[in-house]
C-alpha cells in the first residue's frame, strides 16, 4: 500500500468524525475533532488496523490562540494521521482516554495530563508519571505561561513505610538505586516467595525538561541539546531533530552527508546493541560476556571517535548535513574495523543460542506474543522479536536508508532469546549496510547553507533508534527557536509491555526481562525527602550537601 | 548446545596480557579529530559574535575591546563547554579550531577554568573592565 | 607447654592471624584468576586487606527496630564458626592443630554455621533484599549440603575413618583419589562452589536483583566479620577438598599448587557460567548432585564389602 492510499484510507475512516481536515505534507492527514468524537476516531483507526499510536503531543496555542491542544498520532508505514483537539484553557479541561481501546496510550495519557494540565476521563493510571510527588497542583510545565519559580516544590507527608509487608503482599521495591539499574526508575514487585503477582512503576528520575528548554534555544543550540536527550542514542536524535527541521526550512540535504548520517547511525546501533549485550549477560550474572562484548565495542568507540571526534555525542550532524567527511585515509580502518566486529558478532550470536546455562535464563522466559506486542503498542527489537514488523528504516525510509536499504531483522518466539537472536542479527545486516557506504559514498559535499530563521510550520520526523521508533514533533512560528518541540522516546512505548509480562515471572527474572527491552530512563533534579522519626520535612539538595559536610567536619 | 561457550575466549586471555590500558601510567594518542579544548585565533576575528550566539553551553564570549582597531578577547569558559565544535563552524573566519590533545583538563582550582584568548595588553584591559568597581548609581535628586 | 603452643597456634599460626591473612590471599587469588580469564587486569595483592581495613574502620550503621543481639552477635559467631572448623583441617599444609574422631562432620558443620549466621542475620535485619537473600541462603544450604558432605564421604569410606588427619593420611599414601572416584570429586567441586556461593551458585547474593542478598542492611564492622568469614572457609573447605581428592597435603608447598589448583579451576567455572536462578540450583543439586553422589557412595559401598 502506498503512503497516499493509507492516507485516503484513514481519511475515509474518520470522514464521520472530522470537522476539517488538510494534507500539511505529503505522507501526513490531520484530522480535527471534538473531545467527545476523540474515542470513536481512535477506535476507528485501530479497529481498521490503521498503524499504532506513536505519540500524544500536548500544545499550549497562546498566546495566538486562547486554546490548548492535543494532537494523537497514529502511524501505519510511512503514513502519520494526526488527530487534533482543541480544548478551552482553563485549568484541567476534560478529554476522554482512549486507553480502553489502546492499552499503550495509557502512559501518554499521564504524561499529557500532567504537563498539560488536562483531565484525562476515564485513563487507568491517572498518577503522575514523570513529575515527581512533591510538585505542586496547579503548575503546567508545558503551558506557555509556566515559570520555574512557580514549582516550590509542597512538602509530601508520608506514612513511615511497613518493613515488608503491604497487606497480603510482599514488596519489593527495586530503584532508584539499584545495582540492577543503569540509571534509576522506581518499581514495586509484589512477590509470593519468589513469584512475581504484581507490578507498578514510576518513571521521572531523570526528566530535564529538555522539551521545554528547546523552546529558549535558537535551533542551531538545540542540536546539541537534544543529542544529550540520551548517550547511546544521541546521534538519532540529532538527526531526527535536524531531518525535521530541515524538512521545515525546505532545505536538502546533500547525498553524501544523508549517507555519512547513515554510516554515523550504524555504528551507534553496533554500540548501543554491544553495550546491551554486556549490561544483560551481567544481569544473568554472566559476567564473561560482559566484559568480551564491552571489550569488542572498544573497536566501534575507537572507531566513532577516529570518524566524528568524540566516542559519545558524536555531534556530527549540522543543520544541512554533517561536519567531518570520511576520507579514503579512513577506508582502511573501517574495513578492518568492521571484519573484526563482525566475527565477533557471529561469535556472541553463538554463545547466546548455544550456551545452556545462558539459555536456562532466557529460553521461554518473558514470551510476549505477536497479538500482546501489537496490542501494548511495542517498538523496536523487542517488538520484532514477536514477529511485529515495525521498523522505520524500512516502513518509511528517510535519509540514505531508499540508497542503502537494510533489511528488517524478526523472529517468531517472542521470548528474551528471541531478544538476543533479533539484536545479533541486526548488528550483522549493520556490519554489511556499513561496508556498502563506506565503498559506495555519494560525491558532492557535506552540508550546504541553511537559513537562521526557519519557516513557521508543522512537522513529523521519525527515526529508527537502536531501541525504536524516535518521534519528534517540530513546531516553527517562524523565528530563531522552536515554539514547541515533542519527543517520544522508544523506551516509553515498550514498558507497558514489561508491566503485563513480568506477573507470574520469577524475582530473578525481572532485571533480565527489564533488561530485555533495552531502557533508557529520561531524568529529573529531584528534591530530597528525609524521613526522620518523629517528624517528615523535605531538605534542599544545598542543605544535604551542607549536612553531610558538617556531620564529617565533626567527627 | 554447550556447557561453557566461551570456554575458548576464557583460556586464550588467560595466556594473553590484559587488554585494559593503564592510564596514567601509559597514555594512548587521541585521534586527530578529537575534540578538546578550544583554542582563539584573535587576528582573523571581526566580532560577528555567531559563534558566541551559537554556543549551546554559552562557554564562550566575544568582548569587544575596540570594534574599529579589530581589538577582541575571547572569554572561553572551560567548564561550561561541551566540546561539540559548533563554533568552529559557525566561525566564517576560521578563527576557533579545537585541539586534540589538550585533554586533561581536570583541575582542583576552578578559576583556572576561565580562559581569555587575545593579545596580551587586550586582555589586560578586559581584565581591568571586568574587576573595576561598579559605578556609583545616580544620585536622585 | 602444649597448651601455649595449642594457643599460639589457634590464635597466630597456622590458625588465627595467619588464616585470616590466608584467606585474604586465596580470595585476591580467586578474584585475580577470574579477571584474567576474561582479558581483565584484576585487583593488586593488597586488595582484600585494604577492604577488610576500610571496612573496619567505617562507622556501622543499625536499623532502627531490630534485635541489637543479633545484629551484632551473628558475624562474630559466623566467623568463630569458620576459625573454629580451621582447627581440624590441615590448613596451611601443617597437621590440624587438633583431632578427634568425626572431626569431619564438625568441620563442615561449623562452616555451615557460617551460612546459618548469613541467613538469619538477613532474617533479622528484616529489610526485603535481605530477606529475600536469606531465604535463599538457606534453601541453597539445604540443596548442596547433603551431596556435599557424601561427595566427602567417599574419602572417608575408604579410609575407614572419620577423622580429617586420618583420611588425609591415607590420600597422601595411596593413589589419588581423584582418578578412582571422579565422579565424587566433580559433586565435590560443584558442592564447594555452592557451599562459598561463588558464580554460578550466588544466587542467594545477586547483585542484580537483590542488592546484596542477606547482608544487605550490614556495613562496618560486621560486613568486615563476615567478609573475613567468607574467605576463611573458602581457605578451609578448598584445602578439604584438596587433602581428600588430590593425595593429602603434607607440606606448605604441595598445599599452596593443590589448593590454587582447584582455586584456578573455580576460577574457570566462575567465568563460563551464568547464574542459576535458585529454583534452577536446587533442582540440578537434587536431581544430579544428590543422585551422582549417592551412586558413587553406592559403589564404595559395594566394592567395600565386595572386596572385604
Amino acid at each position: 500500500m502506498t503512503t497516499e492510499t493509507l492516507l485516503q484510507h484513514a481519511s475515509e475512516l474518520l470522514a464521520p468524525f472530522a470537522k476539517a481536515s488538510n494534507n500539511p505534507e505529503s505522507n501526513r492527514l490531520d484530522v480535527q475533532i471534538t473531545p467527545g468524537d476523540l474515542p470513536a476516531a481512535a477506535a476507528a483507526l485501530s479497529n481498521a488496523s490503521w498503524g499504532y499510536l506513536a505519540a500524544i503531543t500536548g500544545m499550549d496555542l497562546a498566546p495566538e490562540i486562547n486554546e490548548l491542544e492535543a494532537l494523537y498520532h497514529f502511524c501505519d508505514k510511512a503514513a502519520i494521521t494526526t488527530l487534533r483537539v482543541h480544548l478551552p484553557r482553563e485549568d484541567q479541561p476534560e478529554i476522554p482516554s482512549i486507553s480502553d481501546k489502546i492499552p499503550a496510550a495509557s502512559f501518554f495519557e499521564r504524561e499529557l495530563s500532567e504537563m498539560l494540565g488536562v483531565t484525562v476521563v476515564g485513563t487507568p493510571d491517572p498518577s503522575r508519571l514523570f513529575l515527581p510527588d512533591d510538585w505542586p497542583t496547579g503548575v503546567y510545565p508545558a503551558r506557555r505561561d509556566f515559570k520555574i519559580e512557580d514549582a516550590a516544590p509542597v512538602p509530601v507527608v508520608r506514612k513511615t513505610p511497613e518493613p515488608g509487608r503491604v497487606g497480603n503482599r510482599f514488596v519489593v521495591p527495586i530503584g532508584p538505586q539499584h545495582p540492577a539499574l543503569k540509571e534509576p526508575g522506581h518499581f514495586e514487585f509484589s512477590v509470593d516467595g519468589e513469584v512475581i503477582t504484581g507490578a507498578r512503576m514510576r518513571l521521572g528520575y531523570v526528566h530535564r525538561g529538555i522539551e521545554k528548554a528547546t523552546e529558549g534555544r535558537n535551533w542551531i543550540q538545540n542540536l546539541y541539546l537534544l543529542e544529550r536527550v540520551c548517550g547511546i542514542c544521541s546521534h538519532t536524535h540529532a538527526s531526527a531533530y535536524a531531518q525535521g527541521v530541515e524538512k521545515l526550512a525546505g532545505v536538502e540535504v546533500p547525498p553524501r552527508a544523508l549517507a555519512i548520517r547513515e554510516f554515523v547511525a550504524g555504528l551507534e546501533r553496533i554500540h548501543s546493541h554491544l553495550l546491551w549485550l554486556g549490561v544483560s549477560a551481567h544481569e544473568a550474572g554472566f559476567d564473561s560476556l560482559f566484559m568480551y562484548s564491552w571489550r569488542d565495542r572498544e573497536t566501534v568507540m575507537n572507531l566513532l571517535e577516529e570518524l566524528t571526534g568524540n566516542r559519545v555525542n558524536y555531534s556530527i550532524c549540522i543543520l544541512g548535513g554533517v561536519k567531518q567527511d570520511i576520507v579514503a585515509e579512513h577506508t582502511e580502518t573501517i574495513h578492518k574495523s568492521l571484519d573484526y566486529l563482525e566475527e565477533r558478532i557471529r561469535y556472541y550470536l553463538d554463545v547466546v543460542t548455544t550456551d545452556v546455562t545462558f539459555l536456562q535464563r532466557t529460553r521461554n522466559i518473558g514470551t510476549m506474543s505477536l497479538e500482546e506486542a501489537t496490542l501494548y503498542g511495542t517498538l523496536g527489537p523487542t517488538a520484532r522479536a514477536s514477529g511485529l514488523e515495525r521498523d522505520v528504516r524500512v516502513d518509511a525510509p528517510y535519509g540514505a536508508y531508499s540508497q542503502f536499504p537494510v533489511t528488517m531483522v524478526t523472529a517468531e518466539r517472542g521470548d528474551l532469546e528471541a531478544r538476543f537472536v533479533v539484536r545479533m542479527n541486526e548488528l550483522l545486516v549493520t556490519c554489511a549496510t556499513l561496508r556498502a557506504i563506506a565503498d559506495n559514498l555519494p560525491a558532492g559535499d557535506i552540508a550546504t547553507r541553511f537559513p537562521r530563521k526557519v519557516p513557521a510550520g508543522e512537522t513529523v520526523s521519525r527515526v529508527e533508534a537502536p531501541r525504536g521508533e524516535a518521534f519528534y514533533y517540530i513546531k516553527s512560528g517562524g523565528g530563531d527557536s522552536p515554539v514547541r518541540l515533542k519527543i517520544r522516546t522508544p523506551s516509553l512505548c515498550n514498558w507497558t509491555s514489561v508491566l503485563n509480562k513480568v506477573v507470574g515471572h520469577q524475582l530473578a527474572d525481572v532485571p533480565m526481562l527489564i533488561a530485555g527491552m533495552d531502557p533508557c530512563f529520561s531524568c529529573n533534579d529531584r528534591m530530597v525527602t528525609v524521613h526522620r522519626k518523629d517528624d517528615s520535612s523535605t531538605i534542599t539538595w544545598a542543605e544535604l550537601r551542607k549536612y553531610g559536610i558538617e556531620k564529617y567536619k565533626r567527627g | 548446545m554447550k556447557i561453557g561457550s566461551m570456554f575458548k575466549d576464557l583460556v586464550v586471555s588467560f595466556f594473553s596480557p590484559p587488554v585494559t590500558e593503564k592510564y596514567p601510567f601509559e597514555k594512548i594518542d587521541t585521534a586527530e579529530r578529537f575534540r578538546a579544548k578550544l583554542c582563539f585565533d584573535p587576528a582573523k576575528c571581526t566580532g560577528c559574535n555567531l559563534c558566541s550566539l551559537d554556543c549551546p553551553a554559552d562557554a564562550l564570549q566575544i568582548v569587544i575591546i575596540d570594534r574599529a582597531a579589530k581589538r577582541f578577547v575571547a572569554h572561553y569558559d572551560m567548564d561550561k563547554c561541551v566540546y561539540c565544535s559548533q563554533c568552529v563552524q559557525s566561525c566564517k573566519f576560521k578563527c576557533i579550531t579545537l585541539s586534540n590533545s589538550e585533554w586533561e583538563l581536570a583541575s582542583l582550582d576552578k578559576d583556572s577554568f576561565a580562559v581569555n584568548f587575545g593579545k596580551d595588553a587586550d586582555i589586560a584591559t578586559f581584565l581591568e573592565r571586568a574587576n573595576a568597581p561598579a559605578p556609583e548609581p545616580p544620585q536622585q535628586g | 607447654m602444649t597448651t601455649l603452643i595449642a594457643l599460639l597456634s589457634i590464635m597466630f599460626f597456622p590458625a588465627g592471624i595467619a588464616l585470616i591473612l590466608s584467606g585474604m590471599l586465596y580470595e585476591w587469588a580467586d578474584r585475580k584468576l577470574v579477571a584474567r580469564f576474561q582479558n581483565r587486569i584484576g585487583p593488586r595483592w593488597f586488595q582484600p586487606l585494604a577492604d577488610t581495613i576500610k571496612l573496619l574502620s567505617k562507622e556501622e550503621i543499625k536499623p532502627s527496630g531490630l534485635n541489637g543481639i543479633l545484629f551484632y552477635g551473628l558475624p562474630i559467631v559466623a566467623l568463630t564458626g569458620a576459625l573454629t572448623a580451621a582447627l581440624y583441617a590441615p590448613v596451611l599444609g601443617f597437621a590440624p592443630i587438633h583431632s578427634f574422631p568425626g572431626d569431619l562432620i564438625v568441620t563442615l558443620y561449623m562452616l555451615s554455621l557460617l551460612t546459618i549466621c548469613m541467613g538469619l542475620a538477613g532474617w533479622n535485619t528484616s529489610s526485603r533484599f535481605s530477606t529475600i537473600g536469606a531465604t535463599r541462603s538457606l534453601t541453597q544450604l539445604f540443596a548442596y549440603e547433603a551431596p556435599f558432605l557424601l561427595a566427602l564421604l567417599g574419602p572417608a569410606m575408604v579410609a575407614n575413618s572419620w577423622m580429617i588427619k586420618d583420611i588425609s593420611a591415607y590420600a597422601d599414601a595411596h593413589w589419588w583419589i581423584i582418578l578412582t572416584q571422579p565422579v565424587g570429586f566433580v559433586v565435590a567441586l560443584i558442592g564447594l562452589m555452592g557451599k562459598l556461593e561463588l558464580p554460578p551458585f550466588d544466587a542467594p547474593e545477586a547483585e542484580t536483583e537483590i542488592v546484596a542478598g542477606a547482608l544487605t542492611e550490614y556495613s562496618g564492622r560486621g560486613l568486615a566479620l563476615f567478609h573475613i568469614g567468607k574467605s576463611i572457609e573458602l581457605v578451609v573447605a578448598v584445602s578439604l577438598v584438596a587433602a581428600f581428592y588430590l593425595g593429602g597435603i603434607g607440606n606448605p608447598v604441595v598445599f599452596l599448587i593443590k589448593t590454587l589448583g582447584i582455586v584456578l579451576l573455580m576460577a574457570l567455572l566462575q567465568a563460563m557460567l551464568t547464574r542459576l536462578r535458585i529454583d534452577q540450583t536446587v533442582g540440578m543439586w537434587w536431581r544430579f548432585g544428590a543422585l551422582l553422589a549417592l551412586l558413587q557412595v553406592l559403589v564404595l559401598v559395594l566394592l567395600k564389602g565386595w572386596l572385604v
